[in-house]
């Protein structure tokens, strides 16, 4: 039972606040599908610089766990000026363009990465090793039954996604910035005649939605696998956009679908080691979460509403 | 003072004018803008190859040798830039079924994402019913493509339907069913069908093979690609199709305005389902082509990645048959180019599917480069008029 | 200081093969009511978009309080106390109206005097006392998608309020609302102009001019044509100069001749998305040779009712019936087959296939018949010959014939090639939703006129339209519907145009 809340958690928590990212650039009219390539290439852009930093400078790579959170969210934010670009600036459709940063995301991390390797250091690797994020568990809280699992063998960054996370609920809903947004998915017309720059407002929320993913896409590297390697193109980036659309484009909710996928996932594996299945299961039991994903949509996508003028290409002479 | 600003302006004017010039024929934009876009690519790409101190140029070169284009300095026993060409023609022949199955899409308004799932299922369909079987030639080859056919637009269908029925955006369930299965079919693969030496499937019967390996004709040893003659000739049908039928009219509207096609009173739903499933079997036949024709076995747990170089061909090609003829042809030399680039150049193959990446991304701005040509044009005319007055 | 709060000297604004504004030159008074009058595409909204800061003018000047001003943005406009309410109100469906109206200036609180946030108690109860101020009636806490429309101009109104503006432009603000709206806007502008503020309003209706305004400056096709008193000016001869040449307000029309029912609607119910009633237990019938209006204020279900009849909405209850067989359960097709021909409210969403050629948009009903279609493939030859017919027929007007793109032709020849498509489907029924919206007088003149024919050959017409007049001016019967209910049917003879408003409100006389 422990196990389960740990590892759901671990698993829920990045996948959350990606789709709070999500959440920022969708509700602000921007279609984003670019996320599974955002959180890939924030994950690259923070795994490379603390490994080169540690090998440069002769630190030991685990201290630098913040330094590559920071670093993968500036990362995610470089690569999401790309879908702000071509989505805001040169009107694309919103789709291709998420589709293109995909695959682009993920030729140039696997180009770089072993390019980066072999040059820096003479290694044939497509891997980046970044080191163990050390858990941790808080003493008495950890103590309460069932529930206390909860504060057990805690990766530190799903503290810093939880603090994120409150932050991002806070700007959202509560101040001028987030009042702006969410009227730019509904109306952008109205934003504009209250004399506020529409593109400006969507191209900040694109930028956090860049960040929020790297942030996503580096805690999976820690908490999957302790390096960046092309395997982080899992489609946990679409799975954090299934999660939205079940959230119906509001943050809490979307928490609730994220903590489904997370126990699903967890539950699977743990099923799979109950029954000591051959471990050729291993990839039946990986298609959980695409398999309910479809069957939440399934249910779910009919009664949501998108943020009415979700995709729209905004023009301004147009009424 | 006020000289240096006319001469300023005149050079901008002249520059816009020149651009004007190469692009702004509508007639040939069709040609004109893509011929740029790759141009633009090649040269971001060969910033990057001198970056990395390599001569671009001589990369370049060494893309075209790889791929059968430029002859090589020497070739091994029983080949030469035929066999070479030949083997970009096997390459290249799924490739333009996977753009086909891209375009169909995207002219009904969907945007298939599927396609690698699409084929991986196509293909494995194929091989587990004809492949191992017995079945001589004659029988086999049809029964492959056909099954093919079938697999892929199924799949496609159902993404189709669920977009009709629960309103589920064909990305999202595309990309959740090309998870699901590579990870399903991997498992059958690993439980039934591996090789263990490989770790592949076992090869399949060079009856049911849709390239004829190793021929020998000329003192050359060749791979005859039988699908691409198909490939042709289906990029004309589709064409024709879309052009001149009733369903193909029905998709395109549907692609259009879906709105004002249902009160027109098209069945929007059939033909997204249509659409999809016509799509999903391009998609199929390119899976049969690929493991059934380039490869004799599939690996297992990886979707072919060419499900996704096929959206930058088909966007490269501005959604035409033809135009994707061209550049799946010009795709397929970046992409088989490139491990003969590598290993004479030292530049890493992986630039290549930086090169189609970047490819991909300045396609997406092609909407906007046409109607930024428009306007400045207009601007352009009307600045010019002015100035002729005064 | 100059005498004149707003002048606007000599403006020229051209768009790409248009001069919308030559050389305009309008001054206006502190405290007025000034009127804009001209015909859609005249140049009216163009002006006002320059003083609101919205374009640029290509040349000529603009003067506020006595100094020249360069107004690049809407911000700066409002920094000039300029407000405008637009045509299509901009306002957040899922936002309250406190929300819409700070939007862009939301006043800030702070928590632990660290986090700052949006103080919306504060701001609630200010437009609550600013509503009361002016007799605005409007609940700030109530949400926009909950309010009708003559409430959510209300709340465009304080939003210029709120934002301090001392001119407001009102375009075109009373195409929307019933005649008691009407009354109670017109009611309102006088306050505010008593208040101390300037007003200018853009409008094509000569009675509201008449009625409040005290100058009236008249434009036509981007000229100014005059500036008038309007006390010492009569309706017809501001008509007059509007247009440019004489008007006949009544369209001919001889009487109607009843025939068989065509069209009988009985008990329709109809749920929108959320499971809400839009649309409660209507029955009404359509003779052959009659033309039917339902007025009524937008989004009160009367769109839907067209839609359920052409088989685009479902139906929740009750039965279509044409010409005697129920056809509620057929396809949008198959509906056509039997006889429906429908031109719809929003042309260009519904009614074309915008990047389709004219002539694939004139055989988009009939393309899969023989002889447009023989074994699946289209004959191209037999569509182009068909469209050809059509443009000359019906005069449609675009620059390459057949092969333009709609999107590129005028909306008066978009509405034209609709009109011409539906008329060649010979259906027994025809439904026509807001025919004329947003077309300038002669083309709604020969619009309507086409109406009229197509009653005469016999045919049963359904006509929606939120243009009181136009139902007055054309119709044999009207039906007015409040909130989804038929509150009335009743001869167009029998009803005079102020009863038919306060139906329209929901006033059970």
């Amino acid at each position: 039972m422990d196990t389960l809340i740990i590892d759901g958690l671990s698993f829920a928590l990045p996948l959350f606040i990606m789709s709070i990212g999500g959440i920022y650039s969708e509700r602000s009219g921007i279609t984003n599908l670019a996320i599974e390539g955002l959180q890939g290439f924030g994950a690259f852009f923070g795994a490379l610089s603390v490994v080169l930093l540690s090998h440069f400078f002769n630190i030991p790579i685990q201290k630098l766990f913040y330094l590559a959170l920071l670093l993968s969210m500036v990362g995610g934010m470089i690569f999401s000026l790309l879908h702000g670009l071509l989505s805001i600036k040169f009107k694309a459709n919103q789709v291709i363009s998420g589709v293109v940063i995909n695959i682009l995301a993920m030729a140039v991390t696997v180009f770089l990465t072993t390019q980066i390797n072999n040059m820096v250091f003479g290694a044939m690797s497509d891997k980046f090793q970044i080191g163990t994020s050390q858990r941790f568990t808080i003493p008495l809280l950890s103590k309460i039954p069932i529930l206390g699992a909860i504060f057990k063998n805690i990766y530190p960054f799903e503290i810093v996604i939880v603090f994120m996370a409150i932050f991002a609920y806070y700007v959202f809903y509560k101040t001028r910035f987030g009042l702006r947004l969410r009227a730019c998915g509904d109306n952008p017309h109205s934003v504009d005649a209250a004399g506020v720059e529409v593109s400006k407002v969507q191209f900040k929320a694109v930028m956090i939605s860049g960040a929020l993913s790297g942030l996503g896409g580096i805690s999976f590297a820690y908490s999957i696998s302790t390096n960046f390697s092309p395997a982080i193109y899992m489609g946990y980036g679409y799975l954090a956009i299934a999660a939205l659309i079940f959230g119906n484009w509001e943050i809490l909710p979307t928490f609730g679908a994220c903590l489904l996928f997370g126990f699903a996932r967890a539950g699977g594996y743990y099923m799979g080691q109950l029954l000591k299945l051959p471990s050729t299961f291993s990839d039946l039991i990986m298609t959980l979460p695409y398999v309910l994903t479809l069957l939440l949509l399934i249910f779910f996508s009919k009664t949501n509403r998108a943020p009415r003028a979700l995709g729209e290409i905004y023009d301004k002479g147009k009424r | 003072m006020r000289e240096v600003k006319v001469v300023e302006k005149d050079k901008k004017n002249h520059f816009t004018g020149f651009v004007l010039k190469l692009l702004g024929n509508e007639k040939w934009q069709f040609l004109t803008i893509p011929i740029f876009l790759i141009a633009l690519s090649f040269v971001v790409a060969s910033v990057i190859i001198l970056i990395l101190g390599k001569n671009p140029l001589m990369a370049f070169f060494n893309l075209m040798q790889g791929a059968g284009i430029m002859p090589k300095p020497s070739y091994a026993g029983y080949k030469s830039i035929l066999t070479d060409f030949l083997t970009l023609l096997n390459f290249m022949t799924p490739m333009i079924f996977a753009s086909l199955a891209v375009a169909v899409a995207l002219k009904g308004g969907l945007f298939n994402i599927g396609v690698s799932g699409q084929m991986l299922l196509g293909g494995y369909l194929a091989t587990v019913l004809v492949g191992y079987s017995g079945l001589n030639a004659f029988v086999a080859k049809p029964l492959v493509l056909i099954i093919g056919i079938l697999g892929g637009a199924m799949l496609g269908g159902v993404v189709g339907f669920l977009k009709h029925k629960f309103n589920i955006n064909e990305v999202v369930s595309s990309i959740m069913f090309n998870y699901i299965i590579q990870y399903v079919l991997s498992f059958f693969i690993h439980t039934k069908y591996i090789d263990p030496v490989s770790r592949q499937s076992k090869y399949i019967n060079s009856a049911a093979r849709l390239t004829l390996v190793n021929v020998e004709r000329f003192g050359l040893k060749m791979d005859l690609p039988l699908g691409f003659i198909m490939a042709i000739v289906l990029s004309i049908g589709i064409k024709l199709f879309l052009d001149k039928s009733r369903v193909g009219f029905e998709i395109k509207a549907v692609g259009a305005n879906p709105k004002g096609a249902r009160y027109a009173g098209i069945n929007v739903g059939k033909t997204m389902i249509t659409t999809m499933a016509l799509s999903g079997a391009f998609a199929g036949i390119a899976g049969a082509t690929y493991y059934l024709g380039y490869f004799a076995s599939i690996q297992p747990r990886v979707l072919p990645s060419m499900g996704f170089d096929a959206i930058a061909v088909a966007l490269l090609g501005n959604n035409n048959p033809y135009g994707i003829l061209a550049s799946s042809f010009i795709i397929s030399i970046i992409e088989k180019g490139s491990t003969y680039m590598s290993s004479i150049a030292g530049v890493r193959q992986e630039i290549a599917s930086v090169i189609t990446g970047l490819i991909l991304l300045f396609s997406a701005t092609n909407v906007y480069i046409q109607h930024k040509i428009r306007t400045t044009k207009e601007k352009y005319k009307y600045n010019m008029g002015k100035e002729l007055e005064e | 200081m100059s005498e004149y709060i707003v002048e606007m000297r000599n403006i020229t604004k051209r768009f790409p093969g248009i001069v919308a504004n030559d050389d305009i030159t309008i001054q206006i008074k502190k405290g007025e009511i000034y009127a804009l009058l001209g015909e859609n595409g005249a140049g009216k909204s163009t002006l006002m978009s320059m003083l609101f800061g919205m374009y640029e003018p290509d040349e000529g000047e603009i003067w506020i309080r006595g100094e020249k001003v360069n107004i690049d943005s809407p911000n700066f406009a409002t920094k000039l106390n300029i407000g405008m309410v637009h045509q299509h109100f901009k306002l957040v469906e899922n936002y309250t109206i406190a929300e819409n109206i700070i939007l862009g200036i939301e006043p800030i609180k702070k928590y632990l005097g660290l986090f700052s946030h949006v103080d919306l108690k504060g701001a609630t109860e200010n437009i609550a006392r600013l509503s009361r101020k002016y007799g605005l009636e409007v609940d700030p806490s109530k949400k926009i998608e909950d309010i009708n429309v003559s409430m959510q101009q209300r709340v465009e109104i304080l939003k210029m309020l709120y934002r301090e503006a001392e001119i407001l432009i009102f375009d075109e603000p009373t195409a929307v609302l019933t005649p008691q709206e009407i009354d109670f806007l017109l009611e309102i502008i006088e306050e505010l102009k008593r208040g101390g503020k300037t007003i200018i309003l853009i409008t094509h209706k000569l009675e509201e001019i008449k009625r409040i305004a005290h100058r009236c400056a008249i434009l036509r096709k981007g000229q100014l044509v005059d500036v008038l008193d309007v006390k010492n000016t009569a309706t017809r001869e501001m008509a007059n100069l509007m247009v440019g040449r004489e008007v006949s307000f009544k369209t001919e029309k001889k009487g109607a001749c009843f025939q068989d029912v065509v069209l009988e609607v009985r008990n329709l119910s109809i749920k929108n998305n959320d499971d809400f009633d839009v649309v409660k237990d209507v029955s009404f019938k359509v003779h052959g040779g009659e033309v039917f209006a339902i007025a009524g204020v937008s989004g009160n279900g009367q769109v839907e009712i067209a839609d359920a009849i052409a088989g685009l909405t479902d139906i929740f209850q009750g039965e279509v019936l044409l010409n005697g067989k129920d056809i509620s359960n057929y396809s949008i097709r198959k509906r056509t087959v039997e006889g429906i021909s429908y031109i719809p409210e929003d042309r260009q969403t519904y009614g074309l296939i915008l990047d389709f050629s004219l002539a694939e948009n004139l055989a988009l009903k009939e393309y899969y018949k023989e002889p447009f279609n023989h074994n699946g493939l289209l004959n191209r030859n037999v569509i182009n010959e068909y469209g050809e017919g059509l443009i000359h027929k019906y005069d449609i007007r675009s620059s390459q014939g057949i092969k333009t793109q709609v999107r590129q032709m005028s909306g008066g020849n978009q509405q034209k090639a609709i009109i011409g498509r539906e008329i060649e489907l010979k259906s027994s029924l025809m439904i026509f939703v807001q025919p004329t919206r947003g077309l300038d007088i002669g083309a709604i003149e020969n619009i309507q006129r086409m109406i009229i024919e197509e009653r005469d050959k016999g045919k049963a017409i359904l006509l929606i339209s939120l243009e009181l007049d136009e139902i007055m001016n054309i119709a044999d019967t009207i039906g007015v519907i409040y909130n989804g209910e038929i509150q009335k049917i009743a001869s167009a003879d029998a009803l005079t145009t102020n009863e038919v408003g306060e139906f329209m409100m929901g006033v059970t006389a």
